[in-house]
């Protein structure tokens, strides 16, 4: 007996949320059975999860804030890098680019910051994280156009490389280091908190940071230049067939070189937004977005709508899980992590089952069409 | 794919029983405890699950001083661990214990320093407390950290005294970093001017890991010191006992620090330089009590901004001496530890203490001399600076050789 996968042909919308829905239910189901088994009631760890710690919290609006710093920067990265994937360029290097855009803005805003009004040094500090993260990345992009090198490997390498630069920049006391305290005896990131910060738009307590609106407006830029700019089909295109783009007298090259371009520059802009709201560099400033947005990306189909909806709920597992991992003593945010992945390797399973179906390969070369 | 989804659909259905039944059961058991009121939070570097290294210590510390004060730390402690040193993330740990209704904040690594600092601005009503930092203000935010230096040097005069009885002068020692922190600059200084005490013709050479954790490269240091420079006791400051282990593999001894690490090393491990965090943690959470709301009084409650406990106050020790010390090694330790106990004498003065192989302990006024020849302090001089030892020490002291 023998089976094989077989592209499913289409999966009505209903039959696609019961899939990821089922696939949620069974991570929880998994994670509710560790947490009994470390003594935890699973409903009291999920209640809290699902509000991050929200219900009862005498300042449940910075529970709020917090939960949006963390969205911010995965949705923008998200978007950024389907653009790439959708092009099947293969960008996993969004973690350097990132890095490098972080420092370009915390250069901007260490250097200019005190002689420039605020709003000024926060319009350079996204231009030069843009310029230095698209930089980074249609660096890789040039080279597999030129040489044909694999852009896969050549991205998370290079991710390693800008970790290194910073964790170097965060280590080094030195006179020329102008990212550290000068002061400090121990090595620790100068803060720029004083000299650019992203404005809040107060509404009661709450402080909504402008970066939010700018991440939505930039999502519904990006979602109407793939959907209904001659260069967003261009990029389809490439992406379904460059062979097909060059016969049809597409400029493959140029197309690949633009749209990395604009996918690490979107990057760039992402960090930019998260250093602007932190005031300050550290060695964990991506937190993981890099990686946590191929995954945001790929389950939201390259959808631009779709990402904004997903980002907002990994992120919400994100905060919801660190939350409430808080007050229980037994569980720590390993726990966390890890149904967190548990989640997204069933979803993506769900996925797989939405796409495809498996079925049995009968002698005569038939299948029977059970699914 | 019926068949998948009817099993999927039991294991959803068998959770909801099964949390239901628990929840009652968790009611019950919960109420009735009558405990002190203070909630306690705390953000870490690493999990509180861990079971060895820094935050094993710091948590074990805090949970042992609230058991001390009869607080329940399964209610009334609240954790974000696995935060990295990174200010936002910091910022919003903060915000979710301070959510719990957290009355004193506890931080545990140093590159917390300016999110506690801030955090302490915009939250006047919490105390927050930072280990190993030193920024501090004068109502509720203060830093803590101890005279390690004190127990470094008794852990000195055992492996000195090893030294003289195995006639092997040369000591090791895997160092996180060496100059670059005053806390490892002083903790090399300190083992070192012990050995000296007992062993006046000791070197010490010290590997630098350029790490605070670093397991392969620990054990691999330890390993070169023994063959490359004929260690035969071997020091540490790091966090796993890999550098004990490759002494006992070797043949020689060692000195630990942080646990008592002879478990680990059972024919090589003489004595560790120990924290114990908790004489800390319950004297911060009492004061915390004794403020009785009033967040602003806790650093004048405390004594002052910076609390820097050492042996007198049980903060730091040495574990119980192995049987593979030396003759009259702990004699020795005895005495000196008295010493620093009331007073009477510190490490880094222009005073030298000389061990006799019989544990008698003489002293003599000496000048305390880097090992470049400057002369840090005068024959007969008092101790440097509490300033200098947790902040600006960045030297190591004659007779150390970094390598």
């Amino acid at each position: 007996m023998s089976f094989h996968v077989v592209k499913r042909e289409a999966c009505p919308l209903w039959k696609k949320a019961c899939f990821y829905l089922l696939a949620v239910l069974a991570a929880l189901t998994l994670g509710g059975l560790l947490l009994l088994a470390m003594g935890v009631n699973p409903l009291a760890y999920y209640s809290r999860m699902f509000t991050m710690g929200m219900v009862g919290n005498k300042i449940a609006y910075k529970a709020f804030e917090n939960y949006l710093k963390v969205f911010v920067p995965l949705a923008l990265t998200s978007v950024a890098l389907s653009l790439a994937f959708k092009m099947r360029f293969w960008n996993i290097g969004g973690e350097g680019q990132f890095i490098m855009g972080a420092i370009a803005a915390a250069t901007v805003a260490l250097k200019l910051g005190s002689s420039l009004p605020n709003a000024v040094t926060l319009i350079l500090m996204c231009l030069a994280a843009m310029l230095a993260a698209g930089l980074y990345g249609v660096f890789v992009a040039a080279l597999k156009v030129k040489f044909g090198t694999n852009e896969t490997l050549m991205t998370l390498m290079l991710n390693y490389v800008a970790l290194y630069i910073l964790a170097f920049l965060g280590d080094r006391k030195a006179d020329w280091n102008f990212f550290l305290q000068a002061e400090s005896v121990r090595p620790v990131f100068q803060s720029f908190a004083d000299v650019a910060a992203f404005p809040k738009i107060m509404l009661g307590k709450f402080g909504l940071n402008l970066c939010v609106l700018l991440t939505f407006a930039v999502g519904a830029v990006i979602f109407v230049y793939l959907k209904y700019t001659k260069q967003g089909y261009e990029i389809s295109v490439v992406g379904d067939s460059a062979g097909t783009a060059h016969y049809a007298g597409m400029k493959v090259n140029t197309i690949v070189l633009r749209t990395v371009f604009l996918s690490a520059c979107l990057i760039g802009l992402a960090a930019a937004f998260k250093v602007g709201t932190a005031g300050v560099l550290s060695t964990a400033i991506t937190d993981d977005v890099g990686w946590t947005g191929i995954i945001v990306a790929w389950l939201s189909q390259l959808n631009t709508a779709v990402i904004f909806v997903v980002s907002a709920l990994i992120s919400m597992l994100h905060y919801g899980s660190v939350a409430a991992a808080a007050s229980f003593s037994r569980v720590d945010s390993s726990f966390a992590n890890m149904l967190q992945g548990v989640i997204l390797f069933l979803v993506l399973t769900a996925d797989f089952f939405i796409r495809f179906r498996i079925v049995r390969t009968q002698k005569g070369g038939k299948d029977n069409g059970n699914g | 794919m019926k068949k998948f989804l009817a099993l999927v659909m039991a294991m959803a259905m068998t959770l909801s029983l099964v949390a239901c039944g628990n929840a009652g059961s968790g009611s019950a058991s919960g109420s009735g405890a009558e405990t002190a009121e203070l909630t306690v939070g705390a953000i870490y570097i690493n999990s509180k699950n861990d079971t060895a290294g820094y935050t094993f210590a710091h948590h074990n510390g805090i949970v042992n001083g609230m058991k001390k004060l009869g607080l329940d730390p399964d209610k009334q402690l609240f954790i974000v661990d696995e935060v990295p040193e990174d200010k936002q993330q910091v910022l919003a740990a903060v915000d979710t214990l301070v959510g719990q209704g957290a009355d004193i904040i506890f931080g545990i690594s140093f590159g917390y320093i300016d999110a506690m600092e801030e955090a302490a601005g915009l939250y006047p009503e919490v105390i927050f407390s930072h280990g190993t930092g030193y920024k501090s203000n004068e109502t509720n935010f203060n830093n803590y950290f101890g005279r390690a230096y004190q127990a470094r040097y008794l852990a000195g005069i055992a492996a000195g005294l090893k030294s003289l009885e195995t006639g092997n002068n040369n000591v090791g020692y895997v160092a996180a970093y060496t100059t670059a922190y005053a806390e490892t600059a002083s903790g090399i200084n300190g083992f070192a001017l012990g050995v000296q005490a007992a062993n006046p013709d000791a070197k010490v050479y010290v590997k630098n890991l350029g790490n605070w954790a670093d397991e392969v490269n620990e054990k691999a240091y330890a390993e070169e010191l023994i063959n490359t420079f004929g260690c035969g006791v071997i020091s540490q400051h790091c966090d796993s006992a890999q550098p004990q282990i490759a002494a006992e593999n070797a043949g020689v001894f060692g000195c630990g620090y942080n646990s008592d690490m002879t478990g680990d090393a059972p024919k090589a491990h003489l004595t560790a330089a120990i924290w114990n965090w908790d004489v800390y943690y319950a004297t911060a959470m009492q004061a915390a009590m004794d403020c009785a709301g009033d967040a602003s009084k806790f650093v004048e409650t405390m004594g002052g901004p910076a609390y820097y406990g050492g042996l007198k106050e049980g903060f730091v020790d040495v574990s119980p001496l192995s049987a593979n010390c030396a003759a009259n090694t702990d004699k020795a330790i005895e005495a000196v530890k008295a010493m620093m106990v009331n007073g009477e004498w510190d490490v880094f003065t222009g005073v030298k203490l000389s061990i006799a192989a019989d544990g008698t302990v003489t002293s003599a006024d000496a000048a305390l001399v880097d090992n470049a020849g400057n002369e840090i302090v005068a024959a007969g001089g008092p101790s440097v600076e509490d300033g200098v030892i947790t902040g600006s020490m960045n030297y190591l002291v004659a007779g150390v050789e970094e390598v």
